[in-house]
């Protein structure tokens, strides 16, 4: 962040959230980057910009569009002709970038098309409700099927122990490098952002133009090459119906500018729990599993030949995909997996794929509405206070025959059944609090959002008969063992087949799982037997221990283990595998010999340490810095090599550098145009076919919104949105709603649109910043934040009890009156909006509350892609009342 | 010795309050709500600036305003002050401690204190323009609780608690003369970028202050005290309280306290005279004649007339 | 005057932590000021840690006398905070321990719940349970929910599948706990069959 010239926070509070980000922001602002906010309201964020721009809530895809049109008209059309001329970036615009580090040149296919007057893409099936994304591919050029002969790339695919599975084929995209051809990505782009003028984004938004215009223009300074630009995004922008594709456009908006690969660029995702980064790694999603890698389904993972064949790409890095999935089922089922059984791939449960239904949080609640779950386990984490709904939520529990809640406190969640509008005789539901210890009352890792690994050492045992999450998941794990051994039941062996052999002495211990996760190679693994020290006063395993030095060392044919192979790399240290602190997860050397804070002998980030991904993109197509001051990456022009490393005060490259020949010795790979090579085309992607809900991110309004129209397109709402009240039929994604609270809201009955946020003092549903006095006593409650201009209206002040309500629920808090909030014009009409602070409610905490939860109010409806539900924008009205 | 001060930023603050809560966390202090009064959240004032004021348990606050600023493209600011002891060079408080608990760290000139040896008779709270010295009981006993300056920290190559923790370098310590150059520099920047009004605040006042300041908006929304003075009102209550102690109407000739005069502080020796209300210097001899009669008001009235606008008597202790 | 910082090298383990900590508690040479037994860290051992809040990963150093936390404040040789934490970051050590307002005692804080609890069904209360009965009863409930809930094999467009589900299950959470513990609870979870599987990244 340090090295940026400009700066916009857009759906990100992050001096409040992320309070840490604001020293970096500083060092950047005061070298004279430009920082701006866009946000609904103005936030202790924007009390450090220079800019600030409101922006009504869900509106973002249409200020995206807006600025696409802006670089478009006033950056690419006006020097196109010329650089197709001279080959030469202008002082503006990095054309080299754009033409050849993405996807801006492919010729997408003849069907590809978008109708305004529907608001629908190509491939759209009415009957369903869904998308079929086959027009949004691109068109093929010629194939190029894979090498399988021994001395070629891919004979590793057909040795012993590796399953049979078809190979992929190269579909080599047509392209047009001039961009002129009509079916170009950059001609279909431009033609599809031609309607996002900056009045029509002022009228759906709600800003005045000039700030706008100021915003874009700024904006357009980070387009040059040399310079950079990053966007700082959170929950604001992921809390949508159409979530991902507010995600996308960013990304867009950066391939757009030049600024993904490049220090200080990026879109900066500021995630918002611990390790949220480290559970996305993990896969605790139905549909992932550990490190980017999907989950068996019901439909093109049904098998593990069908797994391998639909799931390895045709080019790029991600070639390797079978050597990282056959490493992780050899770390499952250890012995019991092999290559005549699918390396136990069918103990997996298979995801239902083939029906629509969907598994996720939202769902979950439903399925227990309905009675088909009873039984919920709740690992820190408390949906009674912060699901979306959130009174839906404690009434579906209630259905559950049992709960286990892992946590510090009791939570809303696991004292459901005695919240103020739940009535205890009647819930039949056994109820399990289960102590866990602090973060510094157990050792273990613990990931960032800059992806670094970093260890936790244990300071203090865990008071009284708290226990360390890993050892309550052993004890239920052995005992529920134990019950399947002697007594049998529904098919055992999924659970009896699996290796679970994360024992020092006897007891459960994170370090053996810190080895599965940075993988092994199976000869020469063996801690069964207890461990001794030698004589430099290193404990080993009596056996030994072969950690891997990097995932370059996986293979396909059963003969290295891995849990996790983006990690290989962070504990591989052979001679002290007990000691976490001789890792390089625990390097603790603070001289940054980059100037750029890389840090990069500072811990360690996934993958292979590399700080700055996909840092190709920081160089031209010789290899050479876009600017000498912001080099992560060089092709030395005399050396003929790359100049790489934290010796060299440079990254550690995230492209093919190098290639390993035959005779064991490594060749230098020329600089070249594959700066994304976890992609299969290794360009970034403009047009993407990958979305559920379209290959161009396009704006609609929220589930709730006080438009009755769409004023870009034909269609109110997201084509393909999650979670539907069943009162508006039977069609598309996920659950259908039958609960009279999911009903949706309109802007008659409920005029204000709201948004919910977090502050810097507290933390999520407060399960931890709640019992912490000093947080309690410095913000003591939930607040209502509304505009001078309202409160007026409504006879408020600051300090009034408001009850706010819409068809979910009915809360009260209290209100803050403020000027930060300002009304928007919105299609020519005032439009008043309202924020609200969720963290308090009825647990027995400091700061209890028994007016109800702010979540109680949001609606259970989501993003089809990522299923995150629309928490930032929905209806309410509000009233001064008494407590 | 070397004058040391903790620089406060405001332009750089974002009013996270870290400070105020590690404040607590290395001090030991306690907060509302206790286990026994976890109170309704729903009770809140609506205030951000909480608690609203220092207390016995609080030595330092973060204070909020927000208003429109049509000057500005943002069009509205938000000010973030910070309230807690300024560390006067000309601090009142040491010069009117009787018990002598009070005292300027020699390392630092920072104005920290013993709690051991306070007598609790709140004279200090009098004497201090920036209404900063509260009072908690420890085990029956009233004593002074405000902020030490961290001494111990500093003692031991430390950097004071607020400072150690302030993640966006808001607040920074080193030599006094060092943090005034920094505040120069911030303030050159931050009219560069058009805050018309931002200016330096500890410089100068009370003879220069161990807390230096860089309010981006001004005094005024930051909450700063505009040409602090000694309160004259000190006098009184500083004297008054012990009358009160012994009843009124008692004669308390002899009765000494420490007292200072407008911002050129004066150390003196007070002798009121309860039965013509005058006042005397032991030092100068100088007679300060409240008029003819015993009349506590008049007495008060003719102390405080010259008192600048806004200043507080410290009257609200708790 | 200088600030005294440490370097703080690669440590094998509480020991090597405990000794460089006496080394930092040696008055640095330009200050040659002697730790009084009521300095507040007199005698402390410190551990590395990473903030259990926003996933900025802050470093924190816990201070640590007689195996009980002393302090907590920022790592200032960690190069992402440098020192500093954010409010919650700064009040971690109130998790564990709070100063009583009355007796300015620190003592264990009173809302962290220590022991297992149940309530049992149509109750109005918790009642307390050891973790033996715990562990036995969510077991027994874990297994009878999911051999009643269990899909082995689904017939999908003809095919007949492996599908080995169990439908009647949840698991949510993951974010609080560290890398080892996410990956024992998704291992247990998915070995049960569960799908419905989810954390904190989703929303």
């Amino acid at each position: 962040m340090q090295n940026t010239d400009v700066i916009m926070n857009i759906g990100s509070n992050s001096v409040e959230n992320h309070p840490v980000s604001a020293k970096w922001l500083h060092k950047a602002h005061d070298k004279g980057a430009k920082w701006m906010v866009v946000d609904p309201r103005y936030t202790r964020t924007a009390e450090q910009a220079d800019i600030y721009c409101p922006i009504r809530s869900g509106t973002d895809i249409a200020f995206y569009g807006g600025l696409y049109k802006y670089i478009i008209d006033n950056l690419i059309e006006p020097g196109l002709a010329e650089y197709t001329r001279t080959g030469k970036n202008p002082d503006n615009y990095n054309f080299e970038y754009l033409i050849n580090y993405t996807n801006a040149s492919y010729i997408l296919m003849e069907e590809f098309d978008f109708d305004p007057e529907t608001g629908l893409f190509s491939g759209w099936d009415a009957e369903k409700e869904t998308y079929d994304a086959h027009s949004w591919h691109y068109e093929t050029d010629h194939e190029e099927p894979w090498d399988t002969s021994e001395s070629g790339t891919y004979a590793w695919s057909v040795k012993p122990g590796v399953p049979a599975f078809d190979k992929p084929v190269l579909t080599v995209p047509k392209k047009d490098a001039t961009l002129q051809h009509e079916r170009c990505v950059y001609q279909k782009f431009k033609e599809h952002y031609s309607r996002y003028d900056m009045d029509t984004v002022c009228r759906v938004c709600g800003m005045d133009k000039e700030d706008l215009e100021l915003v874009y223009s700024t904006w357009a300074t980070s387009c040059a090459p040399g310079k950079a630009g990053t966007i700082l995004y959170a929950l604001g922008q992921t809390q949508h119906t159409y979530g991902a594709q507010n995600t996308r456009s960013m990304s867009v908006l950066q391939l757009l500018s030049g600024n993904i690969g490049v220090p200080g660029g990026g879109v900066c995702a500021l995630r918002g729990e611990p390790n949220v980064q480290g559970a996305t790694d993990m896969g605790m999603l139905v549909n992932e599993q550990p490190a980017y890698l999907k989950w068996s389904n019901t439909t093109d993972r049904d098998t593990l030949a069908h797994w391998l064949s639909s799931q390895t790409y045709s080019d790029g890095y991600y070639t390797n995909k079978p050597k990282f999935m056959i490493s992780q089922l050899k770390e499952w089922y250890g012995e019991n997996a092999t290559v005549e059984n699918d390396y136990g791939y069918d103990w997996w449960p298979k995801v239902p794929s083939h029906d629509g239904s969907d598994w996720s949080e939202m769902s979950s609640f439903e399925k227990m509405k309905e009675g088909t779950m009873k039984g919920y386990y709740a690992w820190g984490m408390n949906p009674c206070h912060s699901a979306p709904n959130s009174g839906n939520v404690r009434r579906s529990m209630a259905n559950c025959d049992w709960v286990v809640v892992v946590d510090q406190v009791i939570t809303e969640t696991a004292s459901f059944w005695d919240a103020p509008d739940m009535n205890a005789e009647e819930i039949g539901t056994t109820c399990y609090f289960l102590p866990c210890a602090l973060i510094y009352e157990k050792p273990g890792t613990i990931l960032n959002s800059g992806r670094w690994i970093q260890w936790r050492q244990q300071a203090v045992e865990p008071w009284d008969e708290a226990k360390p999450d890993y050892e309550i998941c052993d004890l239920l794990w052995k005992e529920i063992c134990r019950l399947y051994k002697e007594e049998g039941g529904a098919n055992p062996d999924p659970i009896l087949k699996m290796k679970w052999d994360y024992y020092v002495d006897g007891k459960i211990d994170p370090r053996p799982v810190a080895w599965a996760l940075n993988g092994y190679k199976l000869e020469g693994s063996d801690w069964s037997q207890g461990f001794e020290s030698n004589a430099d006063g290193a404990t080993l395993a009596k056996g030994s221990i072969n950690l891997l030095p990097g995932y370059a060392k996986l293979e396909a044919d059963g003969s290295t283990a891995c849990g996790m192979w983006i990690y290989s790399g962070f504990y591989a240290n052979n001679d002290a595998p007990l000691s976490a602190e001789s890792q390089p997860v625990y390097k603790r050397n603070n001289v940054d010999t980059s100037g750029l804070g890389l840090y990069s002998d500072w811990a360690y980030a996934w993958p292979n340490n590399r700080r700055v991904i996909y840092n190709r993109a920081s160089a031209d197509l010789q290899g050479q810095p876009w600017a000498e001051d912001k080099a992560l990456v060089k092709w030395d022009l005399n050396e003929k090599k790359w100049v790489t490393g934290y010796k060299a005060g440079m990254d550690i490259p995230d492209f093919a550098a190098t290639k390993a020949l035959p005779d064991g010795t490594t060749q230098q790979i020329e600089p070249n145009n594959k700066a994304f090579f976890m992609l299969w085309e290794q360009n970034g992607r403009l047009e993407s076919y990958g979305m559920v809900d379209g290959p161009l991110p396009e704006h609609y309004e929220p589930f709730e919104t006080p438009l009755s129209e769409n004023l870009l397109n034909g269609r109110l709402n997201s084509p393909c949105y999650l979670g539907r009240p069943d009162d508006e039929g039977k069609k598309g994604l996920g659950t259908k709603y039958s609960d009279e609270s999911t009903r949706r809201a309109t802007a008659d009955e409920f005029p204000y649109v709201a948004t919910t946020y977090s502050v810097t003092e507290h933390w999520q549903t407060g399960a931890q910043t709640r019992a912490c006095p000093a947080l309690v006593e410095a913000m003591p409650g939930d607040m209502i934040e509304l505009s001078p201009a309202l409160a007026k209206e409504k006879g408020i002040q600051t300090g009034d009890k408001i009850r706010v309500w819409n068809r979910r629920a009915s809360v009260v808090v209290t209100a803050v009156v403020t000027p930060r909030i300002r009304p928007l014009t919105v299609n020519g009409k005032t439009q008043h909006l309202v924020g609200m602070t969720h963290h308090y409610s009825w647990s027995k905490l400091f700061g209890l509350t028994t007016h109800g939860a702010v979540n109680d109010l949001t609606p259970n409806v989501g993003d089809p892609n990522s299923q995150t539900p629309e928490y930032k924008a929905f209806l309410v009205n509000i009233e001064k009342t008494t407590v | 010795m070397t004058e040391m001060a903790i620089l406060f930023d405001s332009s750089r603050c974002t009013g996270c309050r870290g400070c105020q809560v590690a404040c607590k966390c290395w001090n030991d202090l306690p907060s509302e709500p206790t286990a026994e009064n976890p109170y309704d959240s729903v009770n809140w004032d609506g205030k951000f600036t909480h608690p609203a004021d220092l207390n016995s348990c609080t030595r330092l606050i973060m204070t909020f305003e927000d208003f429109e600023d049509e000057r500005s493209q943002k069009r509205v600011g938000w000010a973030f002050g910070r309230r807690a002891c300024q560390h006067c060079t000309n601090a009142g408080c040491v010069n009117m401690c009787p018990a002598g608990a009070l005292y300027k760290d020699e390392e630092t000139g920072m104005v920290t204190y013993d709690q051991d040896k306070c007598i609790g008779c709140q004279n200090c709270s009098a004497a201090c323009p920036y209404d900063v010295p509260r009072y908690e009981d420890r085990g029956g006993k009233t004593v002074i609780n405000k902020c030490s300056g961290c001494v111990d920290r500093i003692a031991q190559g430390m950097m004071p608690a607020c400072v150690t923790t302030c993640q966006p370098g808001a607040l920074q310590f080193g030599t006094r003369e060092e943090m005034i150059a920094l505040a120069n520099e911030r303030l050159q920047l931050l009219r560069d970028r058009g805050y018309e009004d931002a200016c330096i605040y500890g410089e100068n006042e009370m003879d220069g202050l161990h807390v230096i300041q860089v309010l981006k908006h001004g005094m005024k929304p930051h909450g700063a005290v505009e040409n602090p003075q000694i309160p004259p009102a000190a006098f009184l209550s500083g004297i008054m309280k012990p009358v009160t102690a012994v009843g009124a109407g008692a004669t308390v000739l002899g009765l000494a306290a420490m007292f200072g005069l407008a911002a050129g502080y004066k150390r003196d020796t007070l002798v009121y005279n309860d039965g013509n209300g005058d006042t005397i210097s032991l030092e100068t001899g100088e007679v300060t004649k409240q008029g003819n009669g015993p009349d506590e008001r008049t007495v008060m009235e003719a102390i405080t007339e010259n008192l600048p606008i806004g200043k507080k008597g410290g009257d609200d202790h708790e | 005057m200088e600030l005294s910082r440490r370097s703080f090298f690669k440590a094998a383990g509480a020991a090597f932590a405990t000794s460089m900590a006496f080394e930092f508690m040696q008055p640095s040479p330009a200050l040659a000021v002697e730790s009084s037994s009521e300095w507040k860290l007199v005698n402390t051992e410190e551990y590395t840690n990473i903030c259990c809040y926003c996933a900025g990963g802050c470093g924190s150093l816990c201070s640590v006398r007689d195996g009980e936390l002393i302090n907590l404040e920022g790592d200032p040789d960690h190069p992402i905070n440098q020192g500093g934490l954010c409010p919650k970051g700064a009040t971690m050590f109130q998790l564990r321990n709070v100063v009583n307002p009355e007796t300015h005692e620190i003592e264990k804080s009173k809302v962290r719940q220590t022991k297992p609890l149940v309530r049992r069904p149509f109750s109005k209360k918790w009642e307390p349970i050891t973790w033996e009965q715990a562990i036995q009863e969510i077991a027994r409930k874990t297994k009878e929910t999911r051999d009643a809930g269990f899909v082995e094999t689904e017939e999908v467009k003809g095919k007949t599948l492996t599908v080995n589900r169990c439908e009647s299950i949840a698991s949510l959470g993951g974010s609080q706990q560290n890398s080892e513990e996410e990956y024992l609870i998704l291992k247990m979870m998915r070995a049960l069959g569960i799908v419905a599987i989810d954390n904190q990244a989703r929303v």
